[in-house]
């Protein structure tokens, strides 16, 4: 009996790699990407503000939008973190379109308590101030604020997704520190 | 990430570390890509719909550059050396939904990319192609 031969690890495919066998029709490649970047996604619109009950759609809406403008992509910073910022305008307008429908106050959907009970006890007490400190924030120092604290980007990597410089994202992220330090003493 | 020395607060950091892991460990991921994917699916087959997903106020703006490009072609086709011909101007307000989205139907079809010039540009100097992409870029 031979020795079996040792299984060579397949590298799984870049982003760039998935992006461009979207882009040749494989609709596997863009259900890969989702599944490799969705958790991320919602993680980074749920400290943003999105209410539990709408991350879904959220994330979903999304990913349809890159997908749509995936060719506008130059790959100036990961795709991961273009997707964020691009998550960051789709919540802007679904916040934008519950004020004008008046349907819920937008205030009062965002201090919504619904969600599972447990995450609730759980989460403990700085977690819900920094979620109440970030509603307080402008939204280009929250969101410098998630990709930096949350997601670990680097100032570069967050200044060429928001098109800014690295020096003024720093500048975003102290302030965003500094209020919401404030906030939760 | 690096210590930048403004971040001292752990507890702070690690709430933010913390802040929304919950609700995405609970988020279908498998769910979410495959209506993602449906979504894209539907999408490529009726490409041709995608004005249905504008608001009215947008349709009406954007039909409002078509007829304002298309009239400017018509004028300066018919423009001799007698001078500008009038242009009858068309009332967005009466055409419905369904109208407007027809007329941008109308000029949403294939045709030559052609240069814009970097000159003379007014929206009447605008191809329908460039208008597409005009339009294209108002829905994103």
């Amino acid at each position: 009996m031979t020795p079996a031969e040792p299984v060579a690890a397949v590298p799984s495919p870049t982003d760039a790699a998935l992006i461009a066998a979207w882009q040749g029709g494989d609709e596997r490649a863009a259900a890969e990407l989702v599944r490799r970047h969705a958790r991320a996604l919602a993680r980074f619109l749920a400290g943003a503000g999105a209410p539990e009950a709408d991350l879904d759609d959220v994330v979903q809406e999304t990913f349809i939008r890159a997908f749509r403008a995936v060719g506008t992509f130059r790959g100036q910073c990961r795709f991961r973190t273009w997707l964020l910022t691009i998550g960051g305008n789709v919540l802007k307008d679904a916040h934008r379109r519950a004020k004008r429908a008046r349907v819920v106050p937008l205030e009062d959907e965002l201090r919504s308590t619904e969600g599972d009970p447990h995450e609730h006890a759980v989460a403990g007490e700085a977690e819900g101030r920094l979620r109440d400190g970030l509603r307080a924030l402008p939204r280009l120092q929250r969101e410098v604020f998630l990709l930096r604290a949350q997601q670990g980007l680097e100032y570069e990597e967050i200044a060429a997704a928001l098109g800014t410089t690295p020096g003024a994202a720093r500048v975003h992220y102290h302030h965003a520190v500094k209020r919401l330090k404030e906030h939760m003493k | 990430m690096k210590e930048d020395g403004t971040l001292h607060d752990a507890m702070l950091q690690d709430a933010a570390r913390r802040l929304g892991a919950g609700a995405a460990e609970r988020l279908d991921v498998e769910r979410t890509a495959q209506a993602v994917v449906a979504r894209l699916r539907e999408e490529r087959q009726a490409p041709r719909q995608r004005w249905a997903r504008l608001p009215a106020s947008w349709l009406r703006i954007a039909a409002a550059l078509v007829l304002l490009a298309g009239a400017g072609l018509v004028a300066r086709a018919l423009r001799g050396p007698g001078g500008a011909p009038p242009v009858e101007a068309i009332d967005l307000g009466d055409l419905s939904s369904d109208q407007l989205r027809e007329l941008l139907d109308a000029v949403d079809e294939p045709g030559a990319q052609e240069p814009v010039s970097a000159q003379d540009v007014g929206l009447e100097d605008l191809t329908p192609q460039q208008l597409r992409t005009l339009l294209a870029s108002l829905e994103a």
